[in-house]
């Protein structure tokens, strides 16, 4: 699996050619632009998820709001922390692992917005986020198996 | 200790079931989280049953002076008698406490919850941090697909969504179901029921 920052890099670096030519007056963007690789990888700032956070999860809209309500009674007690990665991205773990990763928020052509690996956006691995504000997000796993088995998941800003 | 000494009492016929009271709900025990042992995130459906062996739900002979409709646990065998009438009971196998978390005593059924919520522990938190802190009911829920609250304690009789654990001691006190079973038993059991609890040393 390739880290956030090795994407990161390979885009800044197609970023950097296409810039240089097209001032250059040497091609277009559209002819000249690295192929697809990193193409749908838009990223969006992703410092907004740094900080401690209470988390639970529900499976059908009646829970959500009492899950939101536990979510935050467990700021105190046992809140998840995520803080900023090497690069670009936050710290955080993905389903079923207890390692920490690189992840960045990134965006696809349809709009919507992925949290995971610098992959493109809707890889099984990431996360979908339904919703996001400063003070709550609300994300599930692209993955069906873990989606199932999770549920969707809340995030309230201690 | 009160543990130990209450089975004990209850094995040589010294002591009522509901002088223990279900003492062994420690204080450690009172937490609002519970271990039960179980990971989250696996599936059992609500046709989850045992089938064959032992611990298939089964009408068994069960000599008893309480009344149908009370809940009798043996966790030392692993069963679960629903006293019925004419000597007879509805048994099913059961996975319960693991050592040091087994206990005995009288309460009621004093509550009854479909897919209940879980909450897991600190410690599982620690060791799988990317658990959420709450988990509504459903079917990835440690929990299962029902819940019989046990009086005031933190126990429970619950589904379970790992039935092959079923006939083991691996619970901090609770009593787990296959789900099919649990069901069953929930639409048998009432609010209100009388639950005893008993411990036998084994031989």
């Amino acid at each position: 699996m390739r880290a956030w920052g090795e994407g990161m890099r390979d885009l800044k670096f197609g970023v950097l050619i296409v810039s240089g030519l097209s001032l250059a007056g040497c091609g277009t963007v559209e002819t000249m632009a690295p192929k697809p690789a990193p193409a749908a990888v838009a990223t969006l700032p992703s410092d907004a998820l740094i900080g401690k956070w209470g988390i639970a999860s529900y499976r059908e809209e009646k829970d959500r709001v009492r899950t939101e309500r536990m979510a935050r009674s467990f700021c105190g007690r046992s809140p998840y922390v995520i803080k900023k990665g090497p690069t670009d991205g936050v710290m955080m773990h993905v389903a079923d692992d207890t390692k920490e990763y690189e992840l960045a928020l990134k965006r696809s052509r349809d709009g919507k917005t992925y949290l995971g690996f610098a992959t493109p956006p809707g890889d099984p691995q990431d996360r979908e986020i339904v919703s996001m504000s400063d003070k709550e997000v609300i994300m599930r796993y692209v993955d069906p198996d873990a989606n199932t088995r999770y549920g969707t998941f809340i995030y309230v800003r201690c | 200790m009160i543990k130990t000494i209450a089975a004990s009492l209850l094995l040589f016929g010294m002591l009522s079931p509901s002088l223990v009271h279900a003492q062994a709900a420690s204080a450690a025990a009172q937490r609002e989280t519970m271990d039960i042992g179980d990971e989250p995130g696996r599936i059992s459906t609500e046709e989850a049953i045992i089938k064959s062996g032992p611990f298939a739900r089964q009408l068994v002979f069960f000599r008893s002076n309480e009344p149908p409709g009370t809940l009798v646990i043996h966790t030392s065998e692993r069963f679960l008698y629903l006293v019925m009438p004419n000597n007879r009971a509805l048994r099913y196998g059961i996975g319960v406490g693991r050592e040091g978390f087994t206990w005995s005593g009288l309460v009621k059924i004093t509550r009854k919850a479909e897919w209940p919520d879980w909450t897991p522990p600190p410690e599982m938190i620690a060791r799988q941090p990317y658990l959420p802190r709450f988990m509504a009911g459903g079917p990835g829920n440690p929990m299962g697909a029902r819940a019989m609250y046990l009086g005031s304690t933190v126990y429970r009789i619950h589904g379970t969504n790992q039935p092959e654990t079923i006939g083991q001691s691996i619970s901090s006190g609770c009593f787990r179901l296959a789900n099919g079973d649990v069901i069953d038993l929930y639409s048998r059991a009432a609010v209100g029921a009388k639950v005893v609890i008993r411990h036998s040393a084994q031989l």
